[in-house]
């Protein structure tokens, strides 16, 4: 244990190098922090003192991957509201069912064709459904999009994504983790994991005064103590009864959300966030060994290209159905596409309860494909609906569309 | 002029004006403090023709500018002061207005309008709190009314054609 602490802090100063390279090409940082932790890991060698397979801190390593799981979820819960999904309006819901309906019958399609298991498939289909919260709003910012016609729309399928995500994880954790074989057993712990959240939610609403009470303490120490406790000890019970601990830290942000306390928590947590955050997309890379991705490039791309579809049409009926032009409707597409934590948490269940081992680097190469291309594809949007328009001519039947529900006769 | 406020989850606020000029001004309150503007053609809501980045001390300087607070405008052709539906306007009198040279009795307001002035400052005579129908309306002067909004719109018709 003599070098722990030293590798530990090779390891940060990799991730570092990683989001250096990532600011100087002004990319997404994602891909970069896998990539790193591709690199080296156990396939690596030895450099002097420098150890780059990271032997002796690869479970420390882990599970500092763990925790930022956990950051990265109770922050989304945090920002969460029930709410603010309530008031965004008719035409999100709508966008948002059709964007599931359409991307998670794909990925579904996709899984069964491709020859997988049926718990298999529903990981996958997991994997391919749910874009990444973070580089979707990452990009928008760094592209000066937030004013467009359609941002709204995007950032309500993102918000939809997330809900479904959230659903979907607790019932797919019940699955894969229960080990149960008989359908029987599989149902009742899918229902054990849906009603320990609805009981966690309606006790968590009804403690709100007490938590507002405990919480009301000067100390920043206090503060951050009693919230990582509340954290740790409800993610980790839930992974005792087969609920991901991932959906628990969720639960967690959601009750605290209504707390009057929910500025001081994000501001606190934010740095947590970051920083474990990053360790997580590394430590990921660090199990994907480079070598063995050749068995599952022909499976991500596939998906890649069935993800490209899905979502183009997916954001082309939801501009539709909101009223956007085609131009602005093809700009959701193009930029909920990009894929990132959501999904190698989906993957990272998988590799938990014992599925096959393709499943990772077929999400590790999906993941990174995705999360390179998806914020070209955005940046280069204009280009690719000129072209997109000269094939399929969005905007002849646009104007059909229109002179036809105003009444007129389209040949006039 | 009409405002328009949306959540962006995860991003900030957005405000969507239109302005009486035929202009779409975009604002963006990023959580982080920040503020972009974005300025729209209105018969193009897909491309900016511009856009400015502030930092929040920059957009506080700015705001202030803009609301007047360090510095009055000139050009105050109508200020409103609403209380519910009652509306108090300042007209500026310009000299080819038809009411230039008439008194107030002349012009029938109250009968015409339903709008009741209750100041005319005159650039000359100083001011006049709640002019009675005697006194002459003068060229250059500031004409504050009270009335409902629609007695607003005929007393500017009034003031413009000069009576019924």
């Amino acid at each position: 244990m003599d070098h722990l602490i030293f590798e530990i802090g090779l390891a940060v100063a990799l991730i570092a190098a990683g989001g250096f390279i990532s600011a100087k090409l002004r990319f997404s940082v994602i891909p970069f922090y896998i990539l790193i932790g591709m690199a080296v890991g156990p396939h690596a060698g030895q450099i002097w003192h420098l150890d780059f397979r990271f032997i002796e801190s690869a479970p420390l390593i882990e599970f500092m991957g763990r925790i930022g799981v956990l950051f990265l979820l109770f922050y989304l819960g945090l920002e969460f509201s029930v709410g603010r999904l309530i008031k965004s309006g008719k035409s999100i819901a709508v966008g948002g069912t059709i964007y599931i309906a359409i991307n998670f019958t794909l990925g579904l399609l996709f899984g069964w064709g491709a020859g997988f298991p049926l718990q298999e498939t529903l990981i996958v289909a997991g994997i391919t459904t749910i874009s990444s919260s973070a580089i979707v709003a990452k990009v928008l910012v760094d592209l000066k999009r937030t004013a467009n016609p359609e941002t709204e729309m995007i950032l309500g399928i993102i918000m939809f994504e997330d809900v479904f995500l959230a659903v979907y994880i607790s019932i797919l954790s019940g699955l894969v983790l229960s080990g149960s074989s008989t359908l029987g057993g599989v149902l009742l712990s899918a229902l054990l994991s849906l009603g320990f959240m609805l009981v966690l939610l309606i006790v968590g609403r009804k403690a709100v005064p007490l938590l507002n009470k405990w919480l009301n303490v000067s100390s920043n120490e206090l503060f951050a103590l009693i919230i990582f406790a509340l954290l740790f000890i409800i993610a980790g019970f839930s992974e005792t009864i087969h609920v991901a601990e991932a959906i628990g830290a969720l639960l967690v942000g959601l009750i605290l959300a209504e707390t009057e306390h929910v500025h001081r928590i994000e501001r606190l947590i934010i740095p947590f966030r970051d920083f474990f955050g990053a360790i997580f997309f590394f430590s990921f890379g660090l199990t994907i060994d480079p070598l063995a991705l050749g068995g599952a490039l022909w499976y991500s791309l596939g998906a890649v290209v069935v993800t490209l579809i899905g979502n183009f049409v997916a954001g082309m009926l939801a501009g539709r159905s909101a009223g956007l032009s085609p131009k602005a409707s093809s700009n959701i597409g193009l930029t909920i596409v990009s894929r990132g934590e959501f999904s190698i948490i989906v993957a990272n269940l998988g590799k938990a309860g014992g599925l096959l081992p393709l499943i990772q680097p077929f999400a590790a190469l999906y993941v990174l494909i995705l999360a390179i291309l998806g914020p070209l594809l955005t940046k280069e949007s204009k280009h690719i609906y000129k072209l997109l328009n000269r094939i399929f001519k969005f905007e002849k039947r646009n104007r059909t569309d229109e002179k036809a529900a105003l009444g007129d006769d389209p040949a006039g | 002029m009409n405002l328009k406020e949306t959540d962006l989850p995860g991003i900030g606020k957005k405000f969507v004006v239109t302005t009486r000029s035929g202009d779409k001004l975009v604002i963006i309150v990023h959580d982080d403090g920040r503020r972009e503007l974005y300025h729209f053609k209105h018969d193009d809501e897909e491309e900016s023709i511009s856009m400015v980045t502030l930092d929040d001390d920059e957009a506080r300087h700015i705001s202030a500018i803009v609301g007047g607070i360090n510095y009055k405008p000139k050009a105050l052709e109508t200020i409103e002061v609403a209380l519910d539906d009652l509306i108090i306007e300042w007209y500026r009198i310009e000299s080819g207005f038809k009411c230039v040279g008439l008194s107030i009795g002349e012009l029938n307001v109250r009968q015409q309008s339903g709008a009741t002035i209750i100041a005319l400052i005159d650039p000359t005579h100083g001011k006049t709190i709640n002019p009675g129908p005697d006194v002459v309306i003068t060229a250059n002067s500031m004409l504050v009314a009270l009335g409902e909004r629609q007695h607003q719109k005929r007393l500017r018709q009034v003031l413009l054609n000069g009576g019924g």
